[in-house]
This record gives C-alpha cells, structure tokens and sequence, in this order.
C-alpha cells in the first residue's frame, strides 16, 4: 500500500496543465457556465478535442493497436482529473474515449472498428446514449424500444428520454429490444444508430437543469442496416455492463469541485464570511467530502489498473462523489446569496451541475442496494 | 498508488491480530470497563512485539511507510477494542524521542489534553493509568507543547459511561518540560490522525456488529436487514467508514501533514456520529445492555468525538490548512 503518483503521472499532469493553458480560448470560464451539453461547448469540443489528439492524449489509454499508447488508468485519472477541474472542454466527446470506443473495441465486427474508432480517437464525432426511456429509467431492463428485423434491416420504433447531447450527436448509442416475446435483462441489443437516419426526431424538455440539457429522441420506423448491431443480437445486456462496468465514476466529479470549493473559499475571504462559524465549518466539510470522493475513486482506479472485475467500491465511491457535489453546490448558493440567483451565474452553474448528480448514471437509491447486496452482504429475500 | 497491502504491511497486520486474539476483543474490554481497568497485559504484549515503536525516528527518516504502518496496528487495535492508549503511544511517543526532556525516558501510558483542560480539568481517555500527560496549546496559532511525568495522586480516576478507562487531573500545579512550536505542531497533526484511525477501527467494529445482528435478527417474518429502509441506511454508514479509512491511511503515509490530517479527522468524526446513531438504531433495545457488545465500540465513538476540539476544530483545521 503506498500512495504516491507516479514521476511519469506527475509530469503528465504538468504537460496537461500546459497545454490547457495554451489552447483554451481566453472565454473558457464563461463558455463553460453554459454546460457540456450547449451549442457553443459541442462545438469547442471538435476543436480541443483535435488538439488533444494531435498530442496523441485524447485515447492514449486505448491500446496500441488502435492508436492508443496503453496508457495505465492512473494516467487517464490524470487527464480525467485536469479535464473536469476546468470545465470539460471535451463535453460529451468524454463518453466516447471512455466507453463507447472501447465497447466497439470488445464487441465491434472489423467494419465497425475501422469506421467508427479513427473517427473517435481524432476527436472529431460526437455520440450520445440512448438508455433511460419513459418507463425505463433506474430500472433500465423494462425498456421497450423495439427493433424489429426485417431481412437485413432493423426496422426501430419506440422513445428514449432524458438524453443529453443527442441534438449535436453524429450517433447513438442505443438500447432495443430485439426479442419482443424476452423480459427484463434478455432479448436487450446495442445498435449504434447515425442519428441523421430518416424517422429520428429529437424534442427539446426544457428543464431548470439548463437549456438543451435533456431531450426526448422518437423513433418512428427508422430503418438501419443490421451491420450497426453491436456484439451478439440480444446480448446488449451484457455489452453495456461490460461498458459502463467502471463509468460511475468516469467523471472526476471531486475534481471540479475542488475547483468551486477552492474558488467559494476565495469569494468567502473577500466577503468576510470567513468570521462566520457556520460558513466555516460548512467549508471544512465540504472539503473533507471532496477528499473522501477523491480517495474513494482513487481505490477504483487501482481496481481496474490490477485488471480486477468491478466491485461495489464503484457504487461506493459514486455515493460519495454525489454527496460531494450537492454539499458545495448548495453551499455556492449560500456563499454568493441573491447573486446566484440569476442563470448562468458561478452558482448557478454549479448548482446546476450538481442537482442531477444523484439521479445520473443510476439513482443513489441503485447504488445504495447494490452496496448492501455486494457490499455487506445482506440477504435478498 | 497501490491499496493493496504489500507483504510487509500484511504481516505486520496478522501478526498484530494473532496478538489482539490472545490479549483483546469485547469480552475482555467488558471485563475491564467494570473495574475501570487499564490493559497493561496488552500494553506490555504490543512492547515486547515490538509494535509500540514502529514510528520510531529512523523508520520515519527512512520513508513513508512507518507512518501508514503505525496506523494498520492502531486501526487493528481500535477494531478489536483494546484498552490500551496506543494511539499516543505509537503515534505520539515517538515524536518526543531524543527531545531534551526533564525526565528523560517518557513512560506510557500517555495521555494526552489541551491547557484548557488543564485549568478546568475534564475527564481524559487513560488518565487514572497515565504516567505522562502531553499538554498542547489550545491554538496552533501559539503552539506549544507541554511533557508532564505524572506522580502518584496527580491523577484521580473518574466514572464514566463512555467506554474507556477516564481519568482527571487533581494536582492542577503540576508541570514539566516546555518544548516549542515545531514538535507542538507535529504532536497535533499525529493526534488528529490517531484520532481519525482509531476512529475508523471503531466504526468499523460498531458497524460489522450491526450488520451481522440485522442479518440474524427477524422481525415481521424475515431478517431486518432485508429491508430496505435497514439497507440503505447501512450502505450510507459503510460509506462513510471506507471513506474515513482511506483518508486517514492515506494521510498516515504521507506522515501527517496539516491539510490531509485534518480531512482524515473532520470526515471520521462527524462519520462516527452518524454510525453510533444508526448502529443503535438498528440494534434496538438489546443494543443498550451491556450483555450486548456493540456498546464497547460505539459508546467509544462520543470519546473520540470530543478531543482535539471536537468536529468544529477539525473543520476549521481543514479551512486554516487550505485556506490560511
């Protein structure tokens, strides 16, 4: 047990600390009030995300076969690290070096692989996940999306919701039930669908999370080949834990929060607020959650760098992680009083970052079973 | 980074554990809190072992790995509910080593207080068995430390409920060497950390007790810890004790320093708040006898809440760390 970066992450970070420095436009803090999902963030993606890959930093974790350098998970922590603290200037392209590349990686025919890896690893396409649906949402395996196949096309009818980034998205990532006589986690496939497919309508639901923040996205008998079904038909199941097996804590959520906390702490001083005992006690608190989350992820990652299967450990850290971004959200609420009031604000940006944190990815109440089940150990029944 | 224990780390942790087999556990610390009882068997057997001077200054000089390695054998003692100071004893003690002290060898056990609680003393954890009281400035913004050898009748043992052996000073004249900002401040960093250690082997045992009765227990037909209103509320207390324990082990290998010390605290204390809540809760009626063992490590927790300044001080710690 021992708890040092290594010198080679250490001076990684410096080289991403500088590049940041260089590239990011002189507006960056303000563009990034608007939220990964916004018109003017989608787009800077394209543009950061090209330079990222022309340091061969944006996939360098992938393997080496598919442009990758096999970088460890530390160093993708490190680059997940420096990338949330800022802002994310990568928006959803994120999703895309995470999971969605690697998914197409294990479960991808030859065609797949050779379409869809160059055009993530330059940094230059943008994808979005069709999961939660109306009656599908923490409890994914009712999902009814339906994808019928008709000789070598699938023929897709049925709605997603709360989808984020699928206005700018290139393609989906999406969830269909192949086998309409299966329940629950069989009969589940993974096609990746170009969202410019005639019968694709994507509705804004205006949401006091932000604009363009969610969307409902209906399929009406949109008709794709039966070659963007990924892995095994009915498999999808088993394709998207294997995905998203480590994805509750892609974020490095604790990291950007450090950053507000540190920026609250600030604001604090220059109010005064730092004689009030309320305030201060609230700011130790804060900080000490966020180190707690830090910590936590941390014992994630060198799970996943010693190639062991999942464990609750990620639920475990997601809690925590949650409980950290409500904590100084709210705290910024209070910190900056009325001026958070008015949208687009430093508080209000982070409030708005943080109200969804327990509902994302799972509810907290998911992760909270799955602790108790795999965790403690506490009987079913 | 690594969170697995190396094979050093791992055999000093079995061999710490075959020893608290022989010389701890609940029964024991029942048996002793009857009679206010220190443990100096355990004490004695954590010498010979050699456990008492894994801190020792070479070891610290030489790396890391002293720190965090002091910190397994506190976390494993606080687990099985020793009754033995080896908080102070392995983490603070050694600090002192070579200092110019006016009696040279400092004498365990050590317990340890604030000058506050000097002039309006307040019971302390193993004062009626201590032969060395450290005493630290209130304030670090004026640190200094105090190294008092304790003579028979300085200290008159006290009642308490609160699962240690207490002890309060009656001789309030008493005094000792003075010595300087610079070891005061190491003595309170390493006091917060075996605060924040201790804290973690002890909610860990309050918790595992807990959990192992809810899976036993049936009430309305079937075990209460099927419920989910019981399971998630266990899950949140498991995360708060993983929490607190990586924090305060991470801290411990980085040999203490302000900030992180005073993270590991300020999550392990107000965590340890929430645990002795919902593991009494959870346990019932029967959690309050005596008969019942949970009391041995929770009713512990309220003790190790209210050194150092309580959450509030370690919190504001937090914020004079970061923030200055």
């Amino acid at each position: 047990m021992e708890f040092d970066w290594s010198p080679e992450d250490s001076q990684h970070r410096t080289e991403i600390k500088a590049f940041l420095d260089e590239v990011l436009p002189e507006n960056w803090e303000e563009m990034s009030s608007h939220g990964p999902g916004s018109d003017v963030q989608a787009h800077y993606s394209r543009e950061f995300c090209g330079k990222m890959a022309e340091q061969g930093w944006l996939t360098q974790h992938w393997p080496t076969e598919y442009g990758g350098k096999q970088a460890t998970p530390w160093r993708h922590a490190v680059v997940g690290e420096e990338m949330w603290a800022i802002g994310e200037p990568r928006g959803s392209q994120y999703m895309n070096v995470n999971w969605i590349g690697p998914s197409i990686m294990e479960y991808g025919t030859e065609e797949q692989k050779a379409h869809h890896l160059p055009l993530i690893s330059s940094g230059n396409v943008l994808w979005c996940q069709g999961f939660s649906e109306p009656e599908a949402g923490s409890d994914l395996a009712s999902l009814r999306t339906r994808a019928e196949k008709i000789d070598d096309h699938y023929i897709i009818n049925g709605s997603k919701i709360w989808t984020s980034y699928c206005q700018h998205a290139n393609y989906c990532f999406l969830l269909v039930r192949t086998d309409p006589a299966s329940k629950r986690h069989k009969g589940i496939s993974v096609l990746l669908v170009p969202m410019d497919t005639p019968g694709i309508e994507v509705r804004e639901i205006p949401s006091v999370v932000g604009d363009r923040y969610f969307h409902e996205v209906f399929f009406t008998d949109v008709k794709v080949p039966c070659s963007v079904l990924l892995g095994e038909e009915n498999n999808g199941w088993n394709v998207v834990n294997t995905a998203l097996q480590f994805e509750r804590i892609g974020a490095a959520r604790y990291a950007r929060a450090t950053v507000t906390l540190d920026k609250l702490a600030e604001v604090a001083t220059q109010r005064g607020l730092m004689d009030d005992p309320i305030i201060v006690d609230r700011l130790g608190e804060a900080r000490a959650l966020c180190e707690a989350a830090r910590v936590l992820v941390y014992k994630v990652i060198d799970l996943r760098a010693k190639g062991s299967p999942p464990t609750a450990d990620t639920q475990v850290a997601r809690v925590l992680s949650t409980e950290c971004d409500n904590a100084i959200g709210r705290l910024a609420l209070d910190i900056y009083g009325p001026e958070s009031l008015e949208y687009a604000s430093f508080a209000d940006s982070n409030y708005r970052l943080a109200m969804t944190a327990g509902v994302a990815v799972g509810a907290t109440e998911v992760q909270l079973n799955l602790i108790a089940s795999r965790f403690l150990e506490l009987p079913k029944e | 980074m690594d969170f697995e224990l190396n094979e050093d780390q791992q055999a000093i942790l079995e061999a710490v554990d075959r020893l608290l087999e022989q010389h701890a556990g609940p029964t024991r610390a029942i048996e002793l809190f009857a009679n206010n009882t220190y443990d100096s068997e355990l004490q004695q057997a954590l010498e010979e072992s050699g456990f008492s001077n894994i801190l020792n200054d070479m070891a610290m000089e030489e790396g890391k790995l002293a720190g965090l390695e002091a910190a397994l054998v506190v976390e494993a003692v606080a687990r099985a509910a020793g009754v033995c100071a080896i908080g102070s004893q392995i983490m603070l003690a050694p600090l002192l080593t070579g200092k110019e002290l006016t009696d040279q060898a400092l004498e365990g056990p050590v317990a340890i207080c604030l000058r506050s609680q000097i002039e309006k003393p307040v019971p302390l954890r193993y004062g009626a068995n201590a032969k060395t009281l450290l005493v630290l400035a209130d304030s670090n913004s004026d640190d200094d430390l105090e190294v008092i050898t304790l003579g028979d009748g300085d200290m008159e043992s006290v009642k308490s409920n609160f699962g240690y052996p207490m002890g309060r000073l009656v001789n309030t004249s008493v005094s000792g060497t003075k010595l300087g900002a610079d070891v005061a401040s190491k003595v309170r960093n390493w006091w917060r950390l075996s605060l924040a250690i201790e804290t973690v082997g002890t909610m860990e045992a309050a918790l595992n007790h807990t959990v192992e009765y809810v899976k036993q227990r049936r009430q309305f037909g079937r075990a209460i810890g099927s419920f989910q209103a019981i399971q998630h509320r266990l899950s949140l207390c498991a995360i708060q004790v993983e929490g607190s324990r990586w924090l305060a082990r991470e801290a411990a290998y980085h040999n203490a320093q302000d900030e992180a010390v005073a993270n590991a605290a300020a999550f392990a204390i107000a965590a340890a708040d929430k645990v002795f809540g919902e593991s009494h809760q959870m346990s019932g009626a029967v959690g309050f006898t005596r008969e019942f063992d949970l009391h041995v490590w929770s009713m512990r927790l309220h003790t190790l809440r209210q050194e150092l300044g309580g959450l509030g001080g370690h919190r504001k710690a937090v914020v004079a760390a970061r923030w200055g």
